[in-house]
């Protein structure tokens, strides 16, 4: 966000530290607002979830309506790896994340490099296949109940039986992805993916092999929706094919985009604090919650795509003045 | 003793569906050069430029690249070759400065692609690379504007300029004068004068007057294929150039 | 011999479900055509058109009060015509507004369009779910359409003849609609080339605006008729959106008659996938979409379409 960014070292920038710390003493106050611990794992796991989608839309430009799949295959990986390999937390992640690529990874093959709509209803439609498999493979999955009494492991030693010590295993993750991620964005293949979005065709003239970062990107996101999921099944104690379901999906390209996805890294980050806030506040008010929730997100695409932090940068942006220095100026004018 | 010409085009067919569009179209572009390529609208100058440059695939003959056939390869291939080119519709990434247009394109970037871990935005050799770019086409100052922001002239040399930044070896232009007015055309012939003095250059135009000042050599693509070939003296003694609307702007 | 007996009922049912998945391909193709739009709230109109329709015929709904009962003791052939009269027409409404939300993403990059479209999904599955909850509902259908009639030794459905008629019927009135009337001649001028209908003085709003009824009003139709079918629950309009793109997607954008044949096609598949293992029809749908889409982006008789933006 302009006017309080900039980079302590080449890894972590001062906005990253100021996230960090308000999101670290979530576990303190939640309580005292009124809401609950298992809400802070909630928000860092979808938060986790969206700042990987993000890459693939707001960064590269490509909406995928059937994420829930890979988010949905971390979960049961991990539930599976439990039940059937090992009671570990890390074997138990790194597992949901491995399985997770590898589904990206396939599905990438077959879809990356289309465009527009194919791509979209592509995703859909291995959306429904792995959510249709989910529900029919009874033997692997359980079926429409899912795998039941996933545990929840010790980490050296230390039980996370407690919704607050699993928040801070979340949030040792949420820094590893924010940290990765960031870094990501501002390597050279972040340069290339955003050149990608904007204009693809030049982008291959240039020498690019575009086809290619957009299956990586796609296997990524994947990767890290898997990891996301990994925690959920671990959290929830229970992995199910809902997830899976379109309808699902949709909820992490809603709550990206609102944020300000496409034009914030924090947009997802945000984005997930609202969607969650609408869903326990409104949702106490009433019954329609997700349907007006599901308004917004029209309207937002209507009048302001940019969403929430598009509108922040607007209002900031009037204040700080232009840098000309060309050293600096690659962070006004990347704008994330 | 001579040398091969850097680029070759040989025995290339095109047709789209039933239409031919291109018929025997032999060409040679010599290193150093600055070879033009004209003709009029819908005679398949532009079709044989987008064959040149690997945009479509020839149905016959061949494109021949320092010796090596590049006929059918994908633009990202023939451009990882060194064969770098314009657009006459502009052609940037919109939402990006005019430094990160070119910035975009510089080598130590490119061949960094999938270098996930390195801070673009430290790497001062690729920044130095890519404002130095600019300035040679005449944009320094403005590296840090929107380029979506920036007058039409300036976006026709930032157009050139990231086809430029690759450093390549042969450099195609697409109807570079499109759109722009006198004092933009003075100072895009300047920049052409100069880039000739590095880059082997083949530039298809519309603007007889710009190409004949420029060019070294011209090669005139109507109807599909070559009629006339030469230097623009030669052409201009040319019966066909001459009892053309062509010979009169000239 | 014997085994192809024993499908025959499965190739009616896929034939049948064939001309239903053309009316709903139609009114996609139309949007698309005129607008260069994919709208994958489609499906969830086709549904919102089943559900008003049964709400049209059977409202139970207490404020109605004498009218209400009055009404409900209606012979419901009556009821029923009212409902495939109504429910369409409503859904055309709907239909426009989604489109006038639209326009604020015209002119930008397809990928908000895409996004819209996608929310209204949505939004209109969950007000469904709202309205009507998720469990299962049942669209009431005259009960001379209803049951079994026999031929060749073979048990049909009455309804799937009365089905598969229907949509004969409509596909035949939209063909007359494009071919012969003026209306449907500018649509077609439009779907080939807005900007020329622009400059020959049609208002392309309106144009597309009525367009956006006239294909989601189709839907309705289909959704109205395949019902009974399918089964009626929120979810039922993603399903519906999935073979009318893969039938864009076989016949080609904008050619009738390929839309028809590709039509068939998939109803054929997804029929007789559902005779060998029923669990597995809808799935084949998903998976004829992957495959045709990776092999033949462009259809059957296609050239590069608009929907490779």
């Amino acid at each position: 966000m302009a006017g309080i960014g900039g980079p302590i070292g080449h890894w972590i920038t001062r906005e990253m530290v100021i996230a960090f710390a308000v999101i670290f003493s979530i576990p303190f106050w939640i309580n005292a607002v009124g809401l609950y611990q298992y809400l802070g794992v909630e928000i860092l796991i979808w938060m986790i979830y969206a700042l990987g989608f993000n890459l693939l839309l707001g960064y590269t430009g490509k909406p995928s309506f059937g994420h829930g799949a890979y988010f949905g295959i971390g979960a049961y990986a991990f539930g599976l790896a439990q039940q059937h390999v090992v009671v570990n937390v890390w074997i138990g992640i790194g597992i949901a994340i491995l399985a997770a690529t590898l589904a990206g990874a396939m599905v990438a093959a077959f879809i990356s490099h289309r465009r527009g709509i194919y791509f979209a209803l592509m995703t859909i439609a291995f959306g429904q296949v792995f959510w249709f498999a989910a529900v029919k493979w009874h033997a692997l999955t359980g079926g429409e109940d899912g795998l039941q009494n996933i545990p929840r492991p010790d980490v050296f030693s230390i039980s996370l039986k407690d919704n607050e010590a699993l928040f801070y295993l979340a949030f040792f993750f949420f820094v590893l992805v924010v940290i990765a991620l960031w870094r990501l964005i501002h390597s050279p293949f972040g340069k290339v993916i955003k050149a990608i979005k904007q204009n693809e065709m030049r982008a291959g003239f240039i020498g690019y092999n575009v086809r290619l970062f957009k299956f990586m990107v796609f296997t990524i996101s994947a990767g890290i929706a898997g990891l996301a999921g990994g925690l959920f099944a671990m959290a929830q104690g229970s992995a199910y094919p809902d997830v899976m379901s379109l309808h699902v999906s949709g909820l992490v390209v809603m709550m990206t985009l609102i944020g300000g996805g496409f034009v914030s890294f924090w947009g997802p980050v945000l984005g997930t604090v609202i969607f969650f806030l609408a869903r326990d506040i409104l949702g106490v008010l009433t019954e329609t919650w997700l349907l007006w929730y599901g308004l917004m997100f029209i309207v937002v695409v209507m009048f302001k795509p940019e969403g929430l932090a598009g509108i922040w940068q607007d209002l900031t942006r009037t204040r700080v003045s232009k840098s000309e220095s060309v050293d600096t100026s690659l962070i006004s004018s990347a704008r994330r | 003793m001579t040398v091969a010409p850097l680029f070759e085009a040989r025995h290339i067919h095109k047709r789209f569906g039933d239409q031919v569009v291109l018929e025997e179209i032999n060409l040679a572009f010599e290193e150093g050069e600055l070879s033009g390529i004209m003709g009029p609208n819908g005679a398949g100058k532009t079709t044989c430029f987008n064959v040149l440059t690997g945009r479509y695939k020839p149905d016959r003959g061949q494109v021949i690249f320092a010796g090596e056939p590049i006929t059918g390869l994908p633009p990202r291939v023939i451009a990882q070759k060194g064969v770098s080119r314009s657009f006459q519709l502009i052609n940037l990434f919109d939402e990006y400065s005019a430094l990160e247009n070119v910035l975009i394109a510089v080598p130590q970037v490119r061949n960094r692609g999938f270098n996930m871990i390195r801070n673009i935005e430290q790497d001062t050799a690729a920044i130095d690379k890519a404002a130095l770019v600019l300035e040679r086409v005449g944009l320094k100052g403005k590296e840090n504007e929107p380029s979506d922001q920036l007058s039409y002239g300036d976006r026709r040399a930032l157009e050139i300029a990231v086809a430029l930044a690759t450093e390549p070896r042969i450099l195609f232009l697409d109807e570079p004068t499109s759109g722009i007015g006198i004092e933009a055309m003075a100072r895009l012939a300047e920049l052409v004068q100069e880039l000739k003095r590095t880059y082997t250059m083949i530039i298809i135009e519309h603007d007889m007057k710009f190409l004949f000042d420029l060019a070294d050599r011209i090669s005139v693509v109507h109807w599909g294929q070559v009629i006339a070939e030469g230097t623009p003296d030669e052409l201009r003694a040319n019966k066909w150039v001459k009892s053309s609307n062509l010979g009169k702007l000239v | 011999m014997d085994f192809i007996l024993n499908l025959l009922p499965y190739i009616v049912n896929g034939l049948s479900l064939g001309l239903l998945f053309t009316l709903i391909a139609l009114g996609f193709m139309l949007i698309i055509g005129v607008m260069e739009l994919i709208n994958l709230a489609h499906g969830s109109l086709f549904a919102l058109g089943a559900y008003l329709a049964m709400v049209v015929i059977s409202p139970h709904v207490p404020w109605l009060g004498a009218f209400g009962t009055w009404y409900l003791g209606l012979p419901i052939v009556l009821r029923y015509v009212l409902a495939v009269v109504m429910a369409p027409a409503l859904v055309a409404v709907v239909g426009m507004v989604l489109e006038v939300c639209m326009r604020p993403t015209y002119g930008k990059d397809p990928l908000y369009g895409l996004l819209l479209t996608f929310g209204a999904a949505l939004v209109l599955e969950e007000a469904i779910r709202v309205v009507w909850g998720s469990a299962e509902q049942m669209l009431q259908v005259p009960q001379n359409l209803m049951g079994p009639f026999m031929l060749g030794g073979m048990i049909y459905s009455k309804y799937q003849f009365f089905a598969s008629a229907f949509a004969i019927v409509i596909i035949l009135l939209v063909w007359l609609f494009l071919e012969r009337t003026p209306y449907g001649a500018i649509i077609k001028a439009g779907a080939h080339d807005s900007e020329m209908v622009r400059a020959l003085g049609i208002n392309l709003t309106r144009l597309r605006l009525f367009v956006f009824g006239f294909g989601t009003a189709l839907a309705a139709i289909a959704g109205i008729i395949m019902s009974p079918i399918w089964g009626l629950r929120p979810h039922v309009g993603v399903d519906a959106v999935i073979p009318a793109f893969l039938i864009i997607t076989l016949g080609g954008v904008g050619s009738f008659f390929g839309a028809v044949v590709a039509g068939i096609l998939v109803g054929l598949a997804v029929g007789i996938t559902a005779g060998f293992a029923s669990e597995w029809s809808l799935l084949s749908m998903y998976l004829l979409l992957i495959a045709v889409v990776t092999v033949r982006a462009r259809g059957l008789f296609g050239k590069k379409s608009i929907l490779e933006a």
